[in-house]
């Protein structure tokens, strides 16, 4: 274990070369709006302003820097064989599940979205929790007892979170709610 | 010396009258829940804490987010060693001797020396915030438009350069972050930047919004996506340091306290860095190699002692630079600013009595963190068994009240969900968030200081590099990126490697 190198945080693992060279394709066309937005913006020149004081000058260095850090990234990964068969990489076991991030993300959205402004925010935050809990903790198969067991118990944290939260902030920190 | 003390016993007496005590002993503890709670990070507990404590006095509410910010990355050992899950980035390092302490049953024991570790290195680099600040804020006085822009520049490379992983999308992730932060009116014609005719948009992008969004809302969707934790070990031997344990590893500490200062001090690296630098250190010095990785007590006790060293270190480029020295000191110093504190070289000469305050603080929460990790054992492990699905819906509706809090503004609430989203995406893909923060803190100082130069200059950028602090800062820069590049570091180590007779580098 002495001589092993230190494990790889999350963020320290490399992608595979295909998927850095469709990020970077995408930071260049990124870095190419941005270009295109700060030419379309005034100079002021013509009132007495100098080129520096651009509005569009230090938008446009950012965007310069963008494409060229991608334009590296890109010819890194076309060398690593991102155009060969072996540069998608393998596919590997991590124990994502991605139907369980657009039942969050889709969730989370709707509260936002649907919910906060339309009914007072505690009523907002109880309906948000208790159907984000009771959604997770679904099972197939379950009894109805337990089912409606569950569903008590995700009524209860989402009663809890709205009027904690509410009170909290509302009275306590003097915190103005949406 | 004499009146240093006086102010900072002032300080202290100050802090803790009225609610100060109260106070400090709620925000340490939820720093210490926020940081063992996996999915929870420092940055988020500090950027949720920013937006619902701005209504009170300034100090207090700096208090809380210190105490929150000083308890988060200490709790964050809590779950590496029970769960092996780090609760925060930051306790990723105090996994891998913490975790197989406690399948030996060891514990209590290695919470034991993470709270000594932890205690040790707050209090060493809290006297350097107290040796260093002034001796820095004296320097940093003489600097002007030229220096702070390469400051800002040095911040983001640094950053992409050594928060670890691929420096290349470091820096592309520290680029979009400044350019994000030119987001709506420029300082010197209120021409309203890619606002695409949206008074919302013209205003600009609300810093702690987007923290909120890109550290809360990403890691709840990141929580709920991933594999769920597993059950933890409940039987826990005693959890009182051994001072043999502290007395034997003096050295490990007195290292690991100097590296997690001097990390932090760099912007944007942060406890991460730290914990990892120090127990790479530790390993290398070390007389129990064979240990590491297996249940040492010194590699366990470096990790913490530098991760902990490097909070009050981050602070110290805060006071005296106006640069954070990590993400959640990035927060710290935005906080600082809606609170209506100068942080930077003239903070020093305005507010001075701030900075014994800050000292202050650091000491109170670090006392404070030590008392909840000698008493608050069998409720933290309650809380960790809480399950994902009842916690990351509270922690959303946080995140919500967070990003309104400030501006009570629902636009607001719109930039959270929309950072939620990048800041998930990028992380996906790889990119480091440090450089991402820091780029969106320093983005106003490096377009304010870059454009005030070219003034100065008449549009010449000649002092950018002949001024002999500019230029050093930005030799130092670029060396940094050259560096990065693959084989450059191999091929300057060749020029400096002795060459046999013959002539040939061996």
């Amino acid at each position: 274990m002495a001589d092993e190198p230190l494990p790889l945080l999350p963020h320290e693992e490399r992608l595979p070369p295909r998927s850095d060279l469709w990020v970077a394709a995408g930071s260049l066309t990124f870095s190419a709006a941005i270009l295109t937005l700060t030419f379309r913006m005034p100079t002021y020149t013509d009132q007495g302003g100098q080129i520096y004081t651009a509005p569009g000058l230090v938008p446009s260095f950012y965007g310069v820097v963008i494409g060229l850090l991608s334009l590296w990234l890109a010819g890194r990964a076309l060398r690593a064989g991102a155009l060969s068969a072996a540069g998608k990489g393998e596919p590997r076991e991590t124990g994502n599940s991605n139907a369980r991030f657009v039942l969050a993300a889709g969730l989370g959205l709707i509260f936002i979205v649907g919910l906060i402004g339309r009914m007072p925010f505690w009523l907002a935050a109880t309906v948000f929790v208790t159907v984000f809990v009771a959604a997770f903790e679904w099972q197939p198969g379950l009894a109805s007892t337990a089912r409606a067991r569950r569903f008590a118990v995700a009524l209860a944290i989402g009663l809890c979170t709205g009027i904690l939260v509410t009170l909290v902030f509302e009275r306590v920190f003097l915190v103005r709610l949406p | 010396m004499l009146d240093s003390l006086g102010q900072f016993g002032g300080a202290l007496a100050h802090l803790l009258s009225g609610w100060g005590v109260l106070n400090v002993f709620w925000a340490t503890l939820l720093g210490i829940i926020i940081g063992a709670l996996p999915g929870l990070t420092a940055t988020m507990g500090v950027a949720l804490m920013t937006t619902l404590t701005f209504t009170m006095p300034h100090e207090q509410a700096i208090l809380v987010l210190v105490c929150i910010y000083v308890g988060a990355i200490y709790g964050g050992s809590r779950s590496a060693i029970l769960l092996n899950i780090p609760g925060t980035p930051a306790s990723a390092c105090s996994t891998l001797d913490g975790f197989p302490l406690a399948r030996q049953g060891l514990a209590g024991r290695a919470m034991g020396i993470s709270t000594s570790g932890s205690w040790l290195g707050t209090l060493f680099g809290i006297l350097c915030v107290a040796a260093l600040t002034p001796v820095l804020s004296e320097i940093a006085l003489k600097f002007q438009s030229f220096e702070f822009f390469w400051i800002a520049v040095f911040g983001i490379v640094i950053a992409g350069t050594l928060a670890g992983g691929d420096p290349l999308k470091g820096y592309i992730a520290g680029f979009l972050g400044l350019f994000i932060a030119t987001i709506g009116q420029e300082p010197y014609y209120n021409y309203q930047r890619f606002a695409f005719g949206s008074t919302d948009i013209a205003g600009g992008i609300g810093l702690l919004p987007a923290l909120v969004g890109a550290f809360g809302v990403a890691e709840v969707l990141q929580a709920m996506r991933g594999p769920a934790v597993q059950a933890v070990s409940s039987k826990i031997d005693s959890v009182i340091p051994r001072l043999e344990d502290v007395f034997k590893y003096w050295r490990t500490i007195l290292r690991s306290g100097a590296i997690g200062t001097f990390i932090g001090i760099l912007p944007g690296l942060g406890e991460d860095t730290a914990a990892w630098s120090s127990y790479a250190a530790a390993r290398r010095a070390s007389k129990e190699k064979e240990k590491y990785g297996k249940g040492s007590i010194e590699g366990l006790m470096a990790a913490e002692t530098g991760e902990s060293a490097c909070v009050p270190g981050a602070i110290i480029p805060v006071l005296t630079l106006a640069v954070p020295g990590s993400a959640p000191a990035a927060v710290l110093m935005a906080a600082m600013l809606i609170h209506g504190l100068n942080p930077g070289p003239n903070l020093m000469l305005q507010t001075p009595e701030f900075f014994y305050q800050i000292v202050a603080m650091l000491l109170i929460a670090d006392m404070a963190k030590l008392f909840f990790g000698l008493t608050l054992v069998r409720p933290l492990l309650w809380i960790l068994l809480v399950p994902r699905e009842r916690l990351m819906p509270v922690v959303f509706v946080l995140c919500v009240v967070g990003a309104y809090a400030i501006t009570s503004r629902v636009f607001d609430i719109y930039v959270m969900l929309f950072f939620g989203f990048l800041g998930f995406i990028l992380r996906e893909l790889k990119f480091p968030m440090a450089p991402l923060i820091l780029g969106l803190v320093l983005g106003d100082l490096l377009e304010k200081n870059l454009t005030r130069g070219l003034v100065l200059s008449g549009g010449s950028i000649a002092p950018f590099f002949t001024r002999p602090v500019s230029g050093a800062i930005a030799a130092i820069t670029i060396f940094s990126i050259l560096w990065s590049i693959p084989g450059f570091s191999g091929r300057v180590a060749g020029l400096f490697r002795r060459r046999p007779a013959g002539g040939q580098a061996t």
